[in-house]
C-alpha cells in the first residue's frame, strides 16, 4: 500500500460518518506536502471538505495549501447549466410562443431521478480526464457508499445506453443508405416522372448532429469507464471503523466494486481506541472493538489493512490533518503483506 | 422515327423499368427507415410520455434537434396537435 500515491486518481469511500472526508484530506495534504499537485474533489452531495479545512471551499477551485487545490463538486449548479444549455439550443429552433412550454418542460427535467447524479458523474468524468494536465494526483472524497457504487456503475450503464442509441442511428443509417441506391435518376425523373417526390428526404447534417453528440458521448464513458477499472491510473480505499454496520456495508460495497472492476487498493480502520486510553467503560468498548476488529481482519483479509486510532479532539484545519497524515505514512509503508 | 426520337423511347423504357423494380421496395424501405427513426425519436422523448429513461440527461440534448420529427409523427399519426399536455410544438 506504500504505492498509494504512485496512483493518478484515488477515491476514498466508505459508509457515512467513518471519516472519509478527514482520510482523504489527510491523504492529499500528504500528497501535496511532498511536492504533488493535488487536486481534491469532494463528490458527496452534503460537502464537508470545507469544515475539515476550516475554509471555505466551494464549486470553484480553492487552493487549500501550496500544491493542493479542494473543490466541491456542485451538482445542482452543473445539471442547471447543462439544462440552460439545451433550453437556449431548443429556443433558436421554434416559435416564441414555445418558450413557456419548454421552460416547464426541462424545469420538469432538472428535478427528474437522476439529472443530478448525470450532472455529478460528468463533472467526475470531465476532471479525470482534463486534470491529468493540470495535477499530478486526483482524490475523490466520495459520497457515502450507495451514491458512490451508482455513480460508479453509471459509465458502464450509460455506455451501454448510447452504443444502444447509436446502434439505432446506424440501422436508420444502412435504410438510408438503400433508399440512396434506389432513388430515382433524378434527370430522368425530371423528363418523364409522373408521380410526386419522395416523402422524407433525409435530412444529413441533422443526422450527423445526433450521431456527433451520441459519440461524444460513447467515447466520454467509455474514457471515464477505462480509468475507473485501470489498477495502475485508479485506487479505491475502502474506510471502515470498528463497528458493525460500517463492517456489513463495506462487505456489501467491496463485493459491488468489484463486479465494477473497480481496483480496490485497501482499507483504512479509523477510529480505534488508543491503546493508553484508561476506564472501566474505555476498557468495556475496546474489548467490543477487539471483536469487530477481528471480524474485520477475517472478512477483508484479502485487503491490505491500515490502523488508524481515535484523535482526543476533533479534526478541525491543517495542522490536524498533517498529524493523521504522518500516522496514515507509517502505516501505509508498513501495510503491504495482505492477510 | 428520327434519331433523337429513338433515344428518347429507350431512355424512358429504361426509366420505367427501373422504377417497375425499385418503387416498391423504395416504400418499404423508406418506412423502414421512418419506423426506425420514430422508435429513436421517441426513445429520446420516452421521459415526457412517463417511461422512466436513466438517460434522460442525456437525451435532453438531442431533444432540440428532434423537435421537428417529433411534430411530423404526430401529425403522421393523425394528432393535429402534440399529444404530450406540457410538450407543445404546434
Amino acid at each position: 500500500m506504500h504505492r498509494l500515491l504512485d496512483h493518478r486518481i484515488i477515491f476514498v469511500g466508505g459508509k457515512g460518518g467513518v471519516g472519509k472526508t478527514t482520510t482523504a484530506g489527510a491523504l492529499a495534504l500528504m500528497a501535496a506536502d511532498a511536492g504533488r499537485t493535488t487536486l481534491l474533489v469532494s463528490t458527496d452531495p452534503a460537502h464537508s471538505l470545507g469544515d475539515v479545512f476550516d475554509t471555505r471551499v466551494g464549486s470553484t477551485e480553492t487552493a487549500l495549501s501550496p500544491h493542493l487545490t479542494g473543490l466541491e463538486i456542485d451538482p445542482e449548479g452543473e445539471a442547471a447549466r447543462h439544462i440552460d444549455t439545451v433550453k437556449a439550443s431548443m429556443k433558436s429552433l421554434v416559435a416564441p410562443k414555445m418558450y413557456d412550454a419548454i421552460d416547464r418542460q426541462l424545469e420538469l427535467a432538472r428535478h427528474s431521478p437522476g439529472t443530478m447524479e448525470a450532472a455529478l458523474l460528468e463533472r467526475m468524468a470531465d476532471l479525470m480526464t482534463d486534470a491529468k494536465r493540470r495535477f499530478d494526483l486526483l482524490i475523490f472524497d466520495t459520497a457515502p457508499s450507495g451514491h458512490t457504487i451508482r455513480l460508479l456503475s453509471l459509465p458502464e450503464m450509460m455506455a451501454a445506453w448510447s452504443d444502444g442509441m447509436l446502434g439505432y442511428r446506424d440501422r436508420s443509417r444502412k435504410l438510408g443508405n438503400v433508399l440512396t441506391a434506389l432513388s430515382r435518376d433524378q434527370a430522368a425523373e425530371d423528363e418523364f416522372g409522373m408521380l410526386g417526390h419522395a416523402a422524407d428526404a433525409p435530412d444529413d447534417s441533422r443526422d450527423g448532429r445526433i450521431q456527433d453528440m451520441l459519440l461524444a458521448r460513447r467515447r466520454k464513458f467509455h474514457r471515464a469507464r477505462a480509468l475507473l477499472t485501470d489498477p495502475t491510473v485508479t485506487a479505491f480505499l475502502l474506510v471502515i471503523t470498528a463497528e458493525r454496520l460500517p463492517i456489513l456495508e463495506s462487505k456489501k460495497t467491496l463485493d459491488l466494486l468489484r463486479r465494477f472492476d473497480v481496483p480496490v487498493l485497501g482499507m483504512i480502520v479509523n477510529r480505534l481506541l488508543p491503546a493508553n486510553a484508561e476506564g472501566a467503560f474505555l476498557q468495556e468498548r475496546r474489548s467490543q472493538e477487539h471483536q469487530y476488529r477481528d471480524e474485520i481482519d477475517r472478512t477483508f483479509s484479502d485487503l491490505p489493512r491500515v490502523y488508524l486510532e481515535l484523535l482526543p479532539h476533533d479534526v478541525h484545519g491543517i495542522a490536524t490533518l498533517r498529524e493523521i497524515g504522518e500516522a496514515l505514512a507509517t502505516q501505509l509503508a508498513q501495510a503491504d503483506a495482505p492477510g | 422515327m428520327a434519331w433523337p426520337d429513338v433515344r428518347k423511347t429507350l431512355r424512358r423504357g429504361a426509366y420505367l423499368a427501373s422504377e417497375f423494380y425499385h418503387a416498391p421496395y423504395r416504400g418499404a424501405v423508406a418506412r423502414a427507415k421512418r419506423d426506425e427513426d420514430d422508435l429513436f425519436m421517441l426513445l429520446v422523448f420516452s421521459e415526457m410520455m412517463g417511461i422512466p429513461n436513466p438517460a434522460t440527461y442525456y437525451t435532453l440534448e438531442l431533444q432540440p434537434i428532434l423537435l421537428e420529427r417529433f411534430h411530423t409523427w404526430h401529425t403522421r399519426m393523425g394528432m393535429e396537435h402534440s399529444p404530450l399536455d406540457d410538450f407543445r410544438c404546434c
